[in-house]
């Protein structure tokens, strides 16, 4: 980032940093979702199931370094009428997703994070966020900050992306 | 008042003649083949996808107004192709029938290239991936009668379109492969997400005929190669994240990966290639690679503070050309002339593509993120 803080501010300095569309895995092999669940290595439908975790956390979840958003690609939904973990309102939520793997610094443990984008409206335009680690090129879609995850929904026009909790993940 | 009148006729000056009539329902046309030095500025409108558009740019031209040849629209995360044989250019792109709700259509459009307007067009199954522009998501083959689009639903899928019927005639299965590399004739390669490629040959219907599959030439969990590709002859190179790069020859029935080299070994600073197309080649066989410092995990997206030339025969690092300010992405002009590459401000910078000297910057121009340059044919 540190080319990008070098910039004077303009709106589109910032698209810059930002102009793949996803986060990726961190971790990769051999991670466990939730109590006992082997994480999947393919695109996996979440968005509908409850009991998520709720993690001891701090922080700005509106920013981009937030711990949670260390895979995301695209404007947080907590800036365009939802939050981390909800879509604002009149979207519809992508049933399928990537995830990703982030160490939240309260804990020190590493969570499984499910980028659920927000559909059927255009950009947001807020709080454009882009952190690449782990990001693999589309040949693993799974791990793939480039493509638009509103499938399965019945627009795909993408409108932001939710940052979920599902789970801790051992470490490799 | 005879004096007055006379004051009156000294400020008056020369009579003017009257403006003349001019005709109505006059539009400007470009020639078919542009000149050299023009180029295609793929502007993916990310603040409002479905709105996108490619400008046509004069990169010679001083005149901050004049060079704006020309516009056409592309929609969601529009792909393109700029055709060799023909004055054409496709673009593969998605509408939805209230904006951005509705049924989805997925349309190949095909531009021509003197008015920049649809001259054609043929209905897709609505799959195509919306990734980021890649020049890999829509390519033609067979001496440009097939073009191919990739598809992801998530299931990976190739639409084929056969241009001279100009109608949809089949889509191709790629199970965890991804993107289509021109192959020779009728064909194409696509790579696959455990580190092999796979080729797929079309009969003259585009139907698959055959189908081989490499061995696993890279590995894509500790040093991937980047899906963005430079065409040289037929030879693909692909940058990888660690600064290799490695050549695969598509110039027969099936891919041969012919050697992987590190461009990076022994130069000090952590230079790794990144950015959105990273990589392009000129005529001669020099490839253009953008480079960043203290590249590492993450960075392989970050832009350009310069661009190496790699002599791809040898190997040689020829040149490295200081960035002005750190582009994105670049093309060369077609006649190897001018690098052209969009910077972090979102304009385009033009530089000779020999000397690397800076020769103007190109803003202004009612651009918002043109992720992707293109050199006219």
């Amino acid at each position: 980032m540190k080319w990008l803080d070098s910039l004077t501010e303009r709106r589109t300095r910032t698209i810059a940093q930002r102009t793949s569309r996803r986060g990726f895995l961190g971790k990769l092999a051999g991670v466990i979702a939730g109590s006992a669940a082997t994480m999947p290595l393919l695109p996996i439908a979440r968005a509908a199931e409850g009991g998520n975790p709720a993690p001891s956390e701090s922080g700005d979840p509106n920013s981009c370094e937030y711990w949670r958003y260390c895979a995301i690609d695209g404007f947080l939904c907590g800036c365009c009428g939802g939050t981390m973990n909800s879509c604002p309102p009149g979207t519809e939520m992508s049933p399928i997703t990537w995830i990703g793997t982030c160490e939240n610094p309260v804990d020190g443990k590493s969570y499984i994070i499910s980028y659920n984008d927000c559909c059927g409206k255009s950009s947001c335009g807020n709080c454009l966020c882009m952190r690449s680690e782990g990001d693999r090129p589309v040949y693993r879609p799974q791990l793939s900050n480039d493509l638009n995850w509103c499938l399965g929904t019945k627009s795909n026009v993408y409108n932001c992306s939710t940052a979920i909790v599902i789970g801790t993940a051992l470490d490799e | 008042m005879k004096k007055f009148a006379c004051v009156l006729l000294l400020f008056a000056g020369p009579v003017l003649a009257d403006i003349q009539p001019e005709p109505l329902m006059v539009v400007k046309s470009l020639p078919e083949s542009y000149p050299p030095h023009w180029i295609i500025a793929q502007d993916g409108s990310f603040f409002h996808m479905s709105n996108g558009k490619f400008i046509v740019l004069d990169a010679d031209s001083d005149d901050p107004v004049g060079r704006f040849k020309g516009m056409f629209n592309g929609s969601f995360i529009a792909q393109f192709y700029q055709g060799k044989t023909s004055p054409h250019m496709y673009i593969a792109e998605t509408y939805h029938s209230r904006g951005n709700r509705g049924d989805r259509t997925d349309v190949l459009t095909i531009y021509d290239k003197a008015n920049l307007a649809p001259v054609g067009e043929v209905i897709l199954p609505p799959k195509r991936s919306s990734n980021m522009p890649t020049n890999f998501n829509l390519q033609l083959v067979g001496d440009e009668k097939f073009a191919l689009v990739y598809n992801f639903t998530p299931g990976q899928s190739v639409s084929v379109v056969d241009l001279d019927k100009r109608e949809f005639v089949g889509e191709i299965p790629i199970p965890g492969c991804a993107l289509v590399y021109p192959m020779a004739g009728s064909a194409f390669a696509s790579l696959c997400g455990d580190g092999a490629m796979l080729s797929v040959q079309l009969d003259e219907q585009g139907q698959q005929a055959s189908s081989n599959r490499t061995d696993r030439f890279f590995d894509p969990d500790n040093d991937p190669l980047m899906e963005k590709a430079a065409l040289h002859k037929g030879i693909a190179y692909f940058p990888s994240f660690n600064g290799a790069i490695t050549a695969i020859d598509l110039n027969g029935l099936k891919p041969v990966v012919l050697d992987t080299w590190s461009i990076v070994d022994g130069i000090d600073g952590g230079w790794r290639p990144g950015g959105i197309s990273v990589i392009s080649a000129n005529s001669t066989g020099k490839l253009y690679v953008m480079m960043h410092p203290d590249g590492g995990k993450g960075t392989h997206k970050s832009p350009g503070f310069e661009i190496w030339v790699i002599d791809a025969g040898s190997h040689d690092l020829v040149r490295r050309i200081e960035m002005t300010t750190p582009v994105l992405t670049i093309a060369l002009t077609r006649d190897d002339g001018l690098l052209v590459g969009t910077n972090v401000e979102m304009n385009i910078d033009v530089y000779d593509a020999n000397s690397g000297e800076l020769l103007r910057t190109l803003a202004d121009f009612g651009q918002e993120t043109p992720f992707l340059l293109h050199g006219s044919n």
